[in-house]
Protein backbone atom coordinates (compact mmCIF):
# COMPACT_ATOMS: atom_id res chain seq x y z
CA UNK A 1 0.00 0.00 0.00
CA UNK A 2 2.89 2.41 0.64
CA UNK A 3 3.91 2.07 -2.82
CA UNK A 4 1.41 4.28 -3.95
CA UNK A 5 2.05 7.19 -1.46
CA UNK A 6 3.68 9.56 -3.81
CA UNK A 7 0.99 9.36 -6.37
CA UNK A 8 -1.86 11.48 -6.71
CA UNK A 9 -3.34 9.98 -3.55
CA UNK A 10 -7.30 10.93 -3.00
CA UNK A 11 -7.92 11.06 0.62
CA UNK A 12 -11.01 9.40 1.10
CA UNK A 13 -11.45 5.70 0.18
CA UNK A 14 -15.40 5.02 -0.20
CA UNK A 15 -15.77 2.03 -2.97
CA UNK A 16 -18.13 3.58 -5.06
CA UNK A 17 -17.55 5.82 -7.97
CA UNK A 18 -20.18 8.91 -6.94
CA UNK A 19 -17.96 9.41 -4.32
CA UNK A 20 -16.71 13.01 -3.28
CA UNK A 21 -14.02 13.95 -5.78
CA UNK A 22 -10.13 14.45 -5.83
CA UNK A 23 -8.41 16.64 -7.53
CA UNK A 24 -5.62 15.19 -9.80
CA UNK A 25 -3.28 16.71 -12.10
CA UNK A 26 -4.96 15.44 -15.26
CA UNK A 27 -7.73 17.72 -14.85
CA UNK A 28 -5.53 20.42 -14.53
CA UNK A 29 -4.98 22.24 -18.44
CA UNK A 30 -1.61 22.49 -18.92
CA UNK A 31 0.49 25.04 -20.41
CA UNK A 32 0.45 24.98 -23.93
CA UNK A 33 3.52 24.94 -25.66
CA UNK A 34 4.81 27.59 -27.49
CA UNK A 35 8.08 26.70 -28.36
CA UNK A 36 7.57 24.51 -31.07
CA UNK A 37 8.64 24.52 -35.20
CA UNK A 38 6.48 25.90 -37.23
CA UNK A 39 5.79 22.19 -39.19
CA UNK A 40 4.94 20.70 -35.54
CA UNK A 41 2.44 23.26 -34.86
CA UNK A 42 -1.28 21.73 -35.08
CA UNK A 43 -4.47 23.62 -35.79
CA UNK A 44 -4.23 24.18 -32.05
CA UNK A 45 -2.05 25.32 -29.54
CA UNK A 46 -1.55 22.20 -26.84
CA UNK A 47 0.19 21.07 -24.42
CA UNK A 48 3.13 18.70 -24.64
CA UNK A 49 1.46 15.83 -23.35
CA UNK A 50 0.71 12.00 -24.09
CA UNK A 51 -2.80 10.51 -25.08
CA UNK A 52 -3.49 7.41 -24.48
CA UNK A 53 -5.97 4.85 -23.70
CA UNK A 54 -5.72 5.22 -19.75
CA UNK A 55 -6.55 9.08 -20.01
CA UNK A 56 -9.63 8.44 -21.75
CA UNK A 57 -13.00 7.83 -20.62
CA UNK A 58 -16.88 8.29 -20.96
CA UNK A 59 -17.13 9.93 -17.85
CA UNK A 60 -16.27 14.05 -18.33
CA UNK A 61 -16.07 16.61 -16.18
CA UNK A 62 -16.98 19.82 -17.12
CA UNK A 63 -15.62 22.90 -15.44
CA UNK A 64 -16.63 26.43 -15.07
CA UNK A 65 -20.12 26.17 -15.98
CA UNK A 66 -21.59 29.48 -14.58
CA UNK A 67 -23.75 28.81 -11.60
CA UNK A 68 -26.80 30.23 -13.05
CA UNK A 69 -28.71 27.19 -13.50
CA UNK A 70 -28.47 25.84 -16.42
CA UNK A 71 -27.49 22.41 -16.27
CA UNK A 72 -30.40 21.48 -18.38
CA UNK A 73 -28.75 23.84 -21.09
CA UNK A 74 -25.64 21.77 -20.54
CA UNK A 75 -27.16 17.96 -20.83
CA UNK A 76 -28.75 18.90 -23.49
CA UNK A 77 -25.20 20.41 -25.52
CA UNK A 78 -23.26 17.57 -23.74
CA UNK A 79 -26.78 15.10 -25.46
CA UNK A 80 -25.82 16.64 -28.95
CA UNK A 81 -22.61 14.60 -29.29
CA UNK A 82 -24.28 11.18 -27.71
CA UNK A 83 -26.35 9.65 -25.17
CA UNK A 84 -26.21 10.73 -21.16
CA UNK A 85 -26.40 8.03 -18.76
CA UNK A 86 -26.11 10.29 -16.27
CA UNK A 87 -24.94 13.08 -14.94
CA UNK A 88 -24.50 15.43 -11.71
CA UNK A 89 -22.63 17.94 -10.22
CA UNK A 90 -20.06 17.95 -7.92
CA UNK A 91 -21.00 20.34 -5.13
CA UNK A 92 -17.58 19.07 -3.46
CA UNK A 93 -15.15 20.23 -6.27
CA UNK A 94 -13.38 23.02 -5.78
CA UNK A 95 -14.63 25.26 -8.04
CA UNK A 96 -13.97 29.03 -9.28
CA UNK A 97 -16.54 31.72 -7.82
CA UNK A 98 -19.65 31.86 -9.17
CA UNK A 99 -19.13 28.40 -11.45
CA UNK A 100 -19.97 24.75 -11.18
CA UNK A 101 -18.62 21.97 -11.69
CA UNK A 102 -20.25 18.62 -13.57
CA UNK A 103 -19.89 15.18 -13.56
CA UNK A 104 -21.10 13.63 -17.18
CA UNK A 105 -21.37 10.11 -18.06
CA UNK A 106 -21.77 9.03 -21.82
CA UNK A 107 -22.94 5.99 -22.67
CA UNK A 108 -19.94 5.61 -24.89
CA UNK A 109 -16.65 6.81 -25.00
CA UNK A 110 -16.45 8.15 -28.72
CA UNK A 111 -19.58 10.32 -27.45
CA UNK A 112 -17.35 11.64 -24.43
CA UNK A 113 -14.38 12.24 -26.87
CA UNK A 114 -16.40 14.57 -29.23
CA UNK A 115 -18.32 16.20 -26.57
CA UNK A 116 -14.87 17.00 -25.15
CA UNK A 117 -13.08 18.01 -28.29
CA UNK A 118 -16.24 20.21 -29.40
CA UNK A 119 -16.85 21.91 -25.54
CA UNK A 120 -13.77 22.12 -24.32
CA UNK A 121 -12.53 25.93 -24.04
CA UNK A 122 -15.89 27.18 -25.72
CA UNK A 123 -18.07 29.37 -23.80
CA UNK A 124 -21.24 28.77 -22.80
CA UNK A 125 -23.32 31.55 -20.73
CA UNK A 126 -21.02 33.92 -20.41
CA UNK A 127 -18.26 31.42 -19.10
CA UNK A 128 -15.55 29.03 -20.69
CA UNK A 129 -16.09 25.39 -20.21
CA UNK A 130 -12.78 23.49 -19.09
CA UNK A 131 -13.82 19.88 -19.82
CA UNK A 132 -11.45 16.64 -19.25
CA UNK A 133 -11.66 12.81 -18.77
CA UNK A 134 -12.01 11.74 -15.57
CA UNK A 135 -11.09 8.13 -15.51
CA UNK A 136 -11.15 7.95 -11.83
CA UNK A 137 -15.25 7.44 -11.99
CA UNK A 138 -14.52 4.80 -13.96
CA UNK A 139 -15.43 0.99 -12.59
CA UNK A 140 -13.17 -1.65 -12.60
CA UNK A 141 -16.03 -3.26 -15.04
CA UNK A 142 -14.96 0.36 -17.20
CA UNK A 143 -11.95 -0.12 -17.34
CA UNK A 144 -11.71 -3.40 -19.10
CA UNK A 145 -14.53 -2.52 -21.73
CA UNK A 146 -12.31 0.28 -22.67
CA UNK A 147 -9.66 -1.17 -23.32
CA UNK A 148 -11.16 -4.32 -24.66
CA UNK A 149 -13.09 -1.54 -27.23
CA UNK A 150 -9.67 -0.44 -27.79
CA UNK A 151 -8.23 -3.37 -28.89
CA UNK A 152 -10.41 -4.94 -31.11
CA UNK A 153 -11.04 -1.57 -32.81
CA UNK A 154 -7.26 -1.87 -33.29
CA UNK A 155 -7.11 -5.18 -34.12
CA UNK A 156 -10.04 -4.56 -36.78
CA UNK A 157 -8.22 -1.40 -38.55
CA UNK A 158 -5.00 -3.58 -38.94
CA UNK A 159 -7.27 -6.67 -40.53
CA UNK A 160 -8.51 -3.64 -42.76
CA UNK A 161 -5.49 -2.44 -43.84
CA UNK A 162 -4.18 -6.23 -43.95
CA UNK A 163 -6.96 -6.67 -46.77
CA UNK A 164 -6.85 -3.09 -48.90
CA UNK A 165 -2.91 -4.81 -49.07
CA UNK A 166 -3.92 -8.13 -50.45
CA UNK A 167 -6.24 -5.98 -52.74
CA UNK A 168 -3.41 -3.61 -53.97
CA UNK A 169 -1.37 -6.53 -54.46
CA UNK A 170 -3.87 -7.87 -56.77
CA UNK A 171 -3.84 -4.92 -58.51
CA UNK A 172 0.00 -4.23 -58.70
CA UNK A 173 1.00 -7.76 -60.26
CA UNK A 174 1.78 -5.77 -63.17
CA UNK A 175 4.54 -6.36 -64.43
CA UNK A 176 6.39 -2.91 -64.91
CA UNK A 177 6.31 -2.06 -61.32
CA UNK A 178 6.48 -5.44 -59.88
CA UNK A 179 10.18 -5.87 -61.41
CA UNK A 180 11.16 -2.21 -59.82
CA UNK A 181 10.11 -2.25 -56.47
CA UNK A 182 12.26 -5.01 -54.94
CA UNK A 183 15.08 -3.56 -55.50
CA UNK A 184 14.14 -0.39 -54.01
CA UNK A 185 12.73 -1.91 -51.03
CA UNK A 186 16.29 -3.47 -50.38
CA UNK A 187 18.35 -0.27 -50.61
CA UNK A 188 15.70 0.66 -48.12
CA UNK A 189 16.97 -0.53 -44.95
CA UNK A 190 21.07 -0.16 -46.15
CA UNK A 191 20.66 3.79 -46.92
CA UNK A 192 18.41 4.31 -43.55
CA UNK A 193 21.54 5.28 -41.49
CA UNK A 194 22.84 6.72 -43.60
CA UNK A 195 20.09 8.56 -45.33
CA UNK A 196 18.58 9.98 -41.82
CA UNK A 197 22.17 11.28 -41.20
CA UNK A 198 22.38 13.52 -44.03
CA UNK A 199 18.74 14.04 -44.72
CA UNK A 200 18.52 17.38 -42.43
CA UNK A 201 21.95 18.61 -43.23
CA UNK A 202 21.27 18.55 -46.69
CA UNK A 203 18.08 20.47 -46.01
CA UNK A 204 20.24 23.01 -43.79
CA UNK A 205 22.14 23.43 -46.66
CA UNK A 206 20.16 25.22 -48.23
CA UNK A 207 20.83 29.41 -47.62
CA UNK A 208 18.05 30.14 -45.50
CA UNK A 209 16.18 32.53 -48.01
CA UNK A 210 16.06 33.56 -51.21
CA UNK A 211 18.42 36.54 -52.67
CA UNK A 212 16.40 39.45 -52.17
CA UNK A 213 14.32 41.23 -55.07
CA UNK A 214 16.39 43.05 -57.96
CA UNK A 215 14.90 45.51 -59.15
CA UNK A 216 15.08 44.28 -63.07
CA UNK A 217 13.94 40.79 -63.02
CA UNK A 218 11.27 41.67 -60.41
CA UNK A 219 8.47 40.95 -62.32
CA UNK A 220 10.06 37.66 -63.35
CA UNK A 221 10.77 36.01 -60.05
CA UNK A 222 6.90 36.81 -58.94
CA UNK A 223 5.58 35.13 -61.83
CA UNK A 224 7.78 32.14 -61.34
CA UNK A 225 7.03 32.22 -57.33
CA UNK A 226 2.87 32.71 -58.55
CA UNK A 227 3.48 30.36 -60.74
CA UNK A 228 4.53 27.39 -58.12
CA UNK A 229 1.74 28.37 -55.86
CA UNK A 230 -0.65 28.03 -58.16
CA UNK A 231 -0.38 24.45 -59.12
CA UNK A 232 0.29 23.63 -55.75
CA UNK A 233 -3.22 24.78 -54.96
CA UNK A 234 -4.81 22.99 -57.69
CA UNK A 235 -3.06 19.62 -56.56
CA UNK A 236 -3.26 20.46 -52.63
CA UNK A 237 -0.79 22.31 -50.56
CA UNK A 238 1.34 19.22 -50.03
CA UNK A 239 1.95 18.60 -53.48
CA UNK A 240 5.31 19.74 -55.41
CA UNK A 241 4.99 21.39 -58.58
CA UNK A 242 7.20 21.10 -61.31
CA UNK A 243 8.67 17.33 -61.90
CA UNK A 244 11.49 18.70 -63.77
CA UNK A 245 12.62 20.68 -60.74
CA UNK A 246 12.54 16.86 -59.05
CA UNK A 247 14.32 15.76 -61.42
CA UNK A 248 17.09 18.24 -60.97
CA UNK A 249 17.22 17.76 -57.21
CA UNK A 250 17.67 13.79 -57.79
CA UNK A 251 20.76 14.51 -59.75
CA UNK A 252 22.27 16.91 -57.73
CA UNK A 253 22.19 15.12 -54.84
CA UNK A 254 23.68 12.05 -56.07
CA UNK A 255 21.55 10.13 -54.03
CA UNK A 256 17.97 8.41 -54.75
CA UNK A 257 15.38 9.90 -52.14
CA UNK A 258 12.59 7.92 -54.22
CA UNK A 259 15.26 4.96 -52.70
CA UNK A 260 15.34 5.75 -49.73
CA UNK A 261 11.53 6.76 -49.55
CA UNK A 262 10.32 3.60 -47.81
CA UNK A 263 10.23 -0.38 -47.46
CA UNK A 264 6.72 -0.14 -47.02
CA UNK A 265 5.97 -3.87 -48.15
CA UNK A 266 3.47 -3.81 -50.83
CA UNK A 267 0.50 -1.65 -49.48
CA UNK A 268 2.83 1.32 -49.31
CA UNK A 269 4.03 0.48 -52.45
CA UNK A 270 0.80 0.87 -54.34
CA UNK A 271 0.00 4.39 -52.41
CA UNK A 272 3.44 5.61 -53.02
CA UNK A 273 4.52 3.96 -56.71
CA UNK A 274 2.20 6.54 -58.51
CA UNK A 275 3.47 9.42 -56.62
CA UNK A 276 6.99 9.15 -55.29
CA UNK A 277 8.48 10.50 -58.30
CA UNK A 278 6.58 13.78 -58.19
CA UNK A 279 7.46 14.42 -54.79
CA UNK A 280 9.85 12.66 -52.30
CA UNK A 281 11.10 15.23 -49.84
CA UNK A 282 8.98 15.88 -46.71
CA UNK A 283 6.70 19.60 -46.09
CA UNK A 284 9.75 21.08 -44.52
CA UNK A 285 11.81 20.60 -47.30
CA UNK A 286 9.29 21.43 -50.26
CA UNK A 287 9.61 24.65 -48.52
CA UNK A 288 13.28 24.84 -48.43
CA UNK A 289 13.03 23.75 -51.73
CA UNK A 290 10.71 26.59 -53.09
CA UNK A 291 13.19 29.28 -51.55
CA UNK A 292 16.07 27.24 -53.45
CA UNK A 293 14.06 27.43 -56.68
CA UNK A 294 13.51 31.13 -56.50
CA UNK A 295 17.11 31.89 -55.46
CA UNK A 296 18.21 29.58 -58.42
CA UNK A 297 16.19 31.58 -60.80
CA UNK A 298 17.86 34.50 -59.47
CA UNK A 299 21.59 33.00 -59.80
CA UNK A 300 20.80 32.29 -63.41
CA UNK A 301 19.68 35.51 -64.01
CA UNK A 302 22.87 36.94 -61.88
CA UNK A 303 24.93 35.06 -64.48
CA UNK A 304 24.62 37.22 -67.69
CA UNK A 305 27.09 34.45 -69.29
CA UNK A 306 23.45 33.10 -70.10
CA UNK A 307 24.39 29.50 -69.27
CA UNK A 308 21.76 27.49 -70.25
CA UNK A 309 20.98 26.24 -67.00
CA UNK A 310 17.52 24.50 -66.71
CA UNK A 311 14.67 26.56 -64.70
CA UNK A 312 11.14 26.88 -64.84
CA UNK A 313 9.24 28.98 -65.82
CA UNK A 314 8.57 31.84 -68.52
CA UNK A 315 12.05 34.08 -69.24
CA UNK A 316 12.11 37.49 -69.39
CA UNK A 317 13.87 38.97 -72.24
CA UNK A 318 16.90 39.31 -71.33
CA UNK A 319 18.60 42.79 -70.21
CA UNK A 320 20.12 43.96 -73.47
CA UNK A 321 23.65 43.82 -73.35
CA UNK A 322 26.09 46.56 -74.05
CA UNK A 323 28.68 45.72 -76.97
CA UNK A 324 32.00 47.50 -76.43
CA UNK A 325 32.91 45.70 -79.60
CA UNK A 326 36.00 43.99 -78.27
CA UNK A 327 36.37 40.82 -76.21
CA UNK A 328 38.29 41.83 -73.64
CA UNK A 329 36.16 44.81 -73.16
CA UNK A 330 33.42 42.68 -72.92
CA UNK A 331 34.65 40.26 -70.57
CA UNK A 332 35.62 43.27 -68.34
CA UNK A 333 32.30 44.30 -68.85
CA UNK A 334 30.70 40.84 -67.24
CA UNK A 335 32.62 40.85 -64.75
CA UNK A 336 32.00 44.46 -63.63
CA UNK A 337 28.43 43.67 -63.89
CA UNK A 338 28.21 40.70 -62.23
CA UNK A 339 30.61 41.85 -59.52
CA UNK A 340 28.23 45.14 -58.97
CA UNK A 341 25.01 42.61 -58.67
CA UNK A 342 26.67 40.65 -56.07
CA UNK A 343 27.26 43.65 -53.98
CA UNK A 344 24.32 45.41 -54.51
CA UNK A 345 22.50 42.41 -53.31
CA UNK A 346 24.24 41.41 -50.22
CA UNK A 347 23.67 43.73 -47.97
CA UNK A 348 19.69 43.66 -48.57
CA UNK A 349 20.09 39.86 -46.99
CA UNK A 350 20.26 40.60 -43.70
CA UNK A 351 17.21 43.36 -43.15
CA UNK A 352 14.73 40.71 -45.08
CA UNK A 353 16.31 38.06 -42.84
CA UNK A 354 15.25 39.65 -39.74
CA UNK A 355 11.60 40.89 -41.12
CA UNK A 356 11.08 37.11 -42.04
CA UNK A 357 12.21 35.11 -38.97
CA UNK A 358 9.18 36.46 -36.70
CA UNK A 359 6.71 36.07 -39.22
CA UNK A 360 7.68 32.58 -39.00
CA UNK A 361 6.76 31.82 -35.52
CA UNK A 362 3.59 33.64 -35.32
CA UNK B 1 -13.81 8.12 -39.00
CA UNK B 2 -12.94 10.78 -42.20
CA UNK B 3 -12.94 8.86 -45.13
CA UNK B 4 -9.64 10.81 -47.19
CA UNK B 5 -8.17 9.31 -50.12
CA UNK B 6 -5.82 7.58 -48.88
CA UNK B 7 -3.86 6.93 -51.61
CA UNK B 8 -2.58 10.65 -51.70
CA UNK B 9 -2.56 10.83 -48.07
CA UNK B 10 -0.30 8.10 -47.37
CA UNK B 11 2.46 9.23 -48.64
CA UNK B 12 2.57 12.67 -46.92
CA UNK B 13 1.86 10.66 -43.49
CA UNK B 14 5.02 8.69 -44.08
CA UNK B 15 7.24 12.04 -44.65
CA UNK B 16 5.75 14.14 -41.79
CA UNK B 17 6.49 10.92 -39.35
CA UNK B 18 9.91 10.21 -40.98
CA UNK B 19 10.84 13.84 -40.22
CA UNK B 20 9.75 14.04 -36.86
CA UNK B 21 11.99 10.93 -36.23
CA UNK B 22 14.98 12.34 -37.92
CA UNK B 23 14.71 15.84 -35.68
CA UNK B 24 14.73 13.24 -32.81
CA UNK B 25 17.99 11.77 -33.97
CA UNK B 26 19.28 15.27 -34.44
CA UNK B 27 18.33 18.04 -32.20
CA UNK B 28 20.57 18.23 -29.36
CA UNK B 29 17.64 20.13 -27.29
CA UNK B 30 16.32 18.19 -24.28
CA UNK B 31 12.92 20.25 -24.80
CA UNK B 32 12.69 19.57 -29.01
CA UNK B 33 13.24 15.92 -28.13
CA UNK B 34 10.39 15.75 -25.56
CA UNK B 35 8.41 17.56 -28.02
CA UNK B 36 8.81 15.24 -30.92
CA UNK B 37 8.53 12.27 -28.74
CA UNK B 38 5.50 13.53 -27.12
CA UNK B 39 4.14 13.77 -31.23
CA UNK B 40 5.67 10.45 -32.43
CA UNK B 41 3.84 8.90 -29.03
CA UNK B 42 0.42 10.74 -29.77
CA UNK B 43 0.55 9.18 -33.46
CA UNK B 44 0.88 5.96 -32.18
CA UNK B 45 -2.76 6.24 -31.44
CA UNK B 46 -3.99 6.27 -34.56
CA UNK B 47 -3.94 2.87 -36.28
CA UNK B 48 -3.25 4.64 -39.55
CA UNK B 49 0.01 5.42 -38.58
CA UNK B 50 1.19 2.01 -36.86
CA UNK B 51 2.82 0.59 -40.19
CA UNK B 52 4.48 3.79 -40.89
CA UNK B 53 6.13 3.89 -37.58
CA UNK B 54 7.04 0.33 -37.38
CA UNK B 55 9.17 1.11 -40.57
CA UNK B 56 10.42 3.57 -38.69
CA UNK B 57 11.69 1.73 -36.18
CA UNK B 58 9.83 4.06 -33.44
CA UNK B 59 8.80 1.14 -31.10
CA UNK B 60 12.38 0.28 -30.46
CA UNK B 61 12.74 4.51 -30.63
CA UNK B 62 9.64 4.26 -27.84
CA UNK B 63 12.25 1.24 -25.67
CA UNK B 64 15.07 3.59 -25.73
CA UNK B 65 13.57 6.07 -23.84
CA UNK B 66 12.58 3.48 -20.97
CA UNK B 67 16.16 3.76 -19.62
CA UNK B 68 16.85 7.61 -20.16
CA UNK B 69 17.47 9.70 -17.06
CA UNK B 70 14.32 12.13 -18.12
CA UNK B 71 11.46 11.38 -16.75
CA UNK B 72 9.42 12.82 -19.16
CA UNK B 73 11.39 10.93 -22.05
CA UNK B 74 10.33 7.43 -19.74
CA UNK B 75 6.77 8.87 -19.52
CA UNK B 76 6.32 10.11 -23.09
CA UNK B 77 7.65 6.43 -24.01
CA UNK B 78 5.65 4.51 -22.20
CA UNK B 79 3.17 5.98 -23.58
CA UNK B 80 3.58 5.46 -26.84
CA UNK B 81 4.27 1.55 -26.31
CA UNK B 82 1.10 1.75 -24.79
CA UNK B 83 -0.49 3.20 -27.87
CA UNK B 84 1.32 1.00 -30.26
CA UNK B 85 1.45 -2.50 -28.20
CA UNK B 86 -2.60 -2.54 -28.83
CA UNK B 87 -1.52 -3.22 -32.75
CA UNK B 88 -0.66 -6.90 -32.83
CA UNK B 89 2.32 -6.43 -35.33
CA UNK B 90 3.70 -3.76 -32.96
CA UNK B 91 3.27 -5.76 -30.51
CA UNK B 92 4.86 -8.30 -32.10
CA UNK B 93 7.73 -5.97 -32.58
CA UNK B 94 7.84 -4.79 -28.72
CA UNK B 95 8.24 -8.73 -27.61
CA UNK B 96 11.01 -9.16 -30.23
CA UNK B 97 12.91 -6.64 -28.63
CA UNK B 98 12.30 -7.52 -25.33
CA UNK B 99 9.78 -5.25 -24.44
CA UNK B 100 8.61 -7.00 -21.42
CA UNK B 101 11.61 -6.35 -18.88
CA UNK B 102 11.68 -2.81 -19.93
CA UNK B 103 8.52 -2.44 -19.18
CA UNK B 104 7.88 -4.34 -16.23
CA UNK B 105 10.82 -1.73 -14.82
CA UNK B 106 8.66 0.88 -15.49
CA UNK B 107 5.97 -0.15 -12.69
CA UNK B 108 8.75 0.99 -10.01
CA UNK B 109 7.98 4.51 -12.03
CA UNK B 110 7.18 7.15 -9.51
CA UNK B 111 4.90 8.81 -12.00
CA UNK B 112 1.22 7.86 -11.83
CA UNK B 113 0.80 8.20 -15.68
CA UNK B 114 3.97 5.92 -16.57
CA UNK B 115 2.91 3.40 -14.02
CA UNK B 116 -0.57 3.46 -16.40
CA UNK B 117 1.10 2.78 -19.27
CA UNK B 118 2.91 0.14 -18.19
CA UNK B 119 0.08 -1.72 -16.73
CA UNK B 120 -1.94 -1.62 -20.23
CA UNK B 121 0.82 -2.30 -22.24
CA UNK B 122 1.71 -5.13 -20.38
CA UNK B 123 -1.66 -6.94 -20.75
CA UNK B 124 -1.24 -5.65 -24.67
CA UNK B 125 1.98 -7.64 -24.90
CA UNK B 126 0.51 -10.95 -23.02
CA UNK B 127 0.34 -13.83 -26.17
CA UNK B 128 -0.35 -17.42 -25.37
CA UNK B 129 3.46 -17.49 -25.52
CA UNK B 130 4.37 -14.70 -23.25
CA UNK B 131 1.66 -15.29 -20.84
CA UNK B 132 4.10 -17.53 -18.67
CA UNK B 133 6.48 -14.47 -18.41
CA UNK B 134 3.94 -11.28 -17.50
CA UNK B 135 1.87 -13.48 -15.15
CA UNK B 136 4.96 -14.42 -12.91
CA UNK B 137 5.49 -13.67 -9.65
CA UNK B 138 7.11 -10.59 -9.17
CA UNK B 139 4.40 -9.08 -11.36
CA UNK B 140 1.29 -10.23 -10.18
CA UNK B 141 2.57 -9.28 -6.25
CA UNK B 142 3.10 -5.43 -7.71
CA UNK B 143 -0.31 -5.67 -9.48
CA UNK B 144 -1.94 -7.19 -5.61
CA UNK B 145 -0.49 -4.00 -4.29
CA UNK B 146 -1.48 -1.52 -7.26
CA UNK B 147 -4.99 -3.49 -6.81
CA UNK B 148 -5.29 -1.83 -2.91
CA UNK B 149 -3.70 1.55 -3.82
CA UNK B 150 -5.81 5.05 -3.46
CA UNK B 151 -5.46 6.04 -6.79
CA UNK B 152 -8.59 4.85 -8.69
CA UNK B 153 -7.15 4.41 -12.21
CA UNK B 154 -4.11 2.18 -10.42
CA UNK B 155 -6.57 0.24 -8.32
CA UNK B 156 -9.07 -0.86 -11.28
CA UNK B 157 -6.35 -1.02 -13.99
CA UNK B 158 -4.30 -3.45 -11.72
CA UNK B 159 -7.73 -5.33 -10.67
CA UNK B 160 -8.27 -5.82 -14.67
CA UNK B 161 -4.67 -7.26 -15.24
CA UNK B 162 -5.04 -10.01 -12.39
CA UNK B 163 -8.54 -10.91 -13.38
CA UNK B 164 -7.78 -11.16 -17.29
CA UNK B 165 -4.08 -11.92 -17.56
CA UNK B 166 -3.21 -14.58 -14.93
CA UNK B 167 -5.66 -17.70 -13.41
CA UNK B 168 -7.28 -17.37 -9.83
CA UNK B 169 -4.46 -19.62 -8.84
CA UNK B 170 -1.79 -17.76 -9.54
CA UNK B 171 -3.12 -14.77 -7.73
CA UNK B 172 -3.44 -17.08 -4.57
CA UNK B 173 0.03 -17.87 -4.94
CA UNK B 174 1.28 -14.35 -5.39
CA UNK B 175 -1.10 -13.13 -2.09
CA UNK B 176 0.51 -16.30 -0.23
CA UNK B 177 3.87 -15.27 -1.26
CA UNK B 178 3.28 -11.57 -0.44
CA UNK B 179 3.06 -12.78 3.07
CA UNK B 180 6.70 -13.76 3.31
CA UNK B 181 9.20 -12.45 0.55
CA UNK B 182 8.14 -9.35 -1.18
CA UNK B 183 9.33 -8.33 -4.38
CA UNK B 184 10.14 -4.81 -5.23
CA UNK B 185 8.89 -4.31 -8.41
CA UNK B 186 6.30 -1.56 -8.46
CA UNK B 187 7.55 0.20 -5.19
CA UNK B 188 8.49 3.42 -6.61
CA UNK B 189 12.32 4.38 -6.98
CA UNK B 190 13.38 7.28 -4.23
CA UNK B 191 13.65 10.84 -5.32
CA UNK B 192 17.68 11.23 -5.68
Amino acid sequence: MHCTTNMAAPLNNKPDCWRSPEVYKHHEQQKVCISRPKYREGRKAKAVKVYTVNLESRYLMVQGVPAIGVMTELIQLCALYGTVEEYRPLDEYPAEEFTEVYLVKFQRLPSARAAKRNMDEKSFYGGVLHVCYVPEYETVEDTRLKLQDRRSFIARAARNRAKEKEKTDAVQESPASSVKIPARHEETFENKNTRDASGPSHYSEFPPLPLPPQKLKNSYRQKNHSGIVQKEDKMGTLHNAISNIEQQELESFGSKPTASKSDQGPEGRLYLNPISEARFTPRVAHLENRKRKIEESNESAVNVSGENEPFIGPKLPEQPKLDMEDDSLNTTLNLIRSTMKQVGSAPDIRPIQKKAKPRRRI
Amino acid sequence: MMRKDESTEAPERFEYLQSLVTEFQNTDSEEAKEQVLANLANFAYDPKNMEYLRELQVPDLFLDMLTEENENFIEFGMGGLCNLSMDPECRDVILQSGGISLVTNCLSNRREETVLSAITTLMNLATPTTRSQISEPGILQCMLRFSLAESPRLRNLATVFLQDCCSEEQVRQAQQHMQGCQTAVGIPLPKE
